[in-house]
């Protein structure tokens, strides 16, 4: 190990001239600094050592089943989110409609408010797990990914 | 397109592979199923290995490059296809690594002799003897060693440039920081690995 170059060279060029990373100028200069430099040069033999021992270390990746699945196409998702908007739109009509039969109808009060109170519970229910749904969704981090 | 099952064969396609980043993002943008697959498979590859290497977890790596992928697809379209992809998911993913660091939620690191032992490791050789491929696969698993124990500027660094084969352009653009900085902070990190490895101790480093 030796330290800081005696002559006073600044070290990192010594990474940049590794890494062919210098300009035409400083190149110039580290090259010929290294002619005349036995430590910098012995500076530069470790670092060159350490960049090889790293650039041919091959980390193996995890078992392709242990990914899962790829996250869903750009299509599909867009297939997706207009299905939901198409569902959505239907069911506010279908909702409408009937709400709207059911208040013109010819039904007596007492069954008008039967059927109303009775479809506004479940309704309301169903919100409710659709709220804890969307909400779950939201902080999912592979929401993107097909099961 | 509907979601693709990686193939649970040991490699891919090699035409997809072989196929240049542009030709993927382009193939993957049209629609194209086997472009699309290749594309995430080899931005996984790159997310999983930057992200093993700044966290040291195995598990949180495969979290992080799944985070990853999700959010390359949602930004796929507004990719530059005159760049290189892999700054681009480097930067995704220390972005990601950086996001759990802050959060507090990294699992306990994995010990690389545990990689080691189970095959989580393997050494690329170009086999003179079997004495000079002995020493060669330590010496990589010292350095390895050496830059798991780097402080985290310093790792990530070393990461983008020595492993990931980065230009200083591209990691300063993956870190933000000017290119001069990444010259001499790569330097710093250098020095520190190579003062460990002559030591025998674990790297010590500040920030600065």
């Amino acid at each position: 190990m030796s330290g800081p170059c005696a002559k006073g060279f600044p070290e990192e060029l010594l990474s940049g001239y590794l890494d062919h990373e210098l300009t035409q100028a400083d190149e110039q200069r580290a090259r010929l600094h290294l002619e005349d430099c036995p430590d910098c040069k012995a500076v530069l033999g470790d670092l060159q050592i350490l960049r090889e021992a790293a650039m041919t270390t091959n980390f193996s990746e995890p078992n392709p089943t242990e990914w899962g699945e790829l996250p869903r196409g750009r299509a599909s998702a867009a297939f997706r989110s207009l299905g939901w908007i198409v569902v959505v739109i239907w069911l506010a009509a279908v909702v409408g409609y009937a709400a709207w039969e059911l208040a013109t109808g010819p039904e007596r009060l007492a069954v008008k408010l039967l059927t109303f109170g009775g479809i506004s519970g479940v309704s309301l229910l169903l919100i409710s797990v659709l709220i804890d749904r969307v909400r779950t969704a939201r902080t999912d981090r592979y929401t993107g990914v097909e099961r | 397109m509907e979601a693709i099952l990686i193939p649970s064969g040991p490699s891919h396609p090699p035409a997809a592979a072989a196929s240049s980043e542009a030709e993927l993002v382009s193939g993957a943008l049209a629609g194209m199923p086997e472009a699309w697959e290749a594309l995430l498979v080899r931005c996984r590859k790159t997310s999983y290995l930057v992200a093993l290497q700044l966290l040291g977890s195995r598990e949180d790596a495969m979290d992080v490059a799944q985070d990853a992928l999700l959010r390359l697809v949602r930004s796929l379209d507004r990719f530059d296809t005159a760049r290189s992809l892999t700054p681009w998911v480097a930067a995704i993913t220390r972005n990601l690594v950086v996001d759990l660091v802050r959060r507090q939620k990294v699992r306990r690191a994995d010990s690389l002799e545990a990689l080691l032992s189970q095959g989580g490791v393997e050494m690329a050789d170009h086999s003179d003897s079997p004495e000079a491929d002995a020493e060669r696969r330590e010496l990589r698993a010292r350095v390895a060693r050496a830059v798991r124990e780097l402080p985290p500027l310093y790792r990530e660094v070393i990461v983008l440039r020595d492993y990931q084969d980065l230009t200083y352009d591209e990691i300063a653009g993956v870190l933000e920081i000017p290119r001069g900085t990444v010259m001499s902070r790569l330097h710093r990190a250098r020095s520190l690995l190579r003062g460990a490895l002559a030591s025998g101790t674990p790297p010590k480093g500040g920030a600065g």
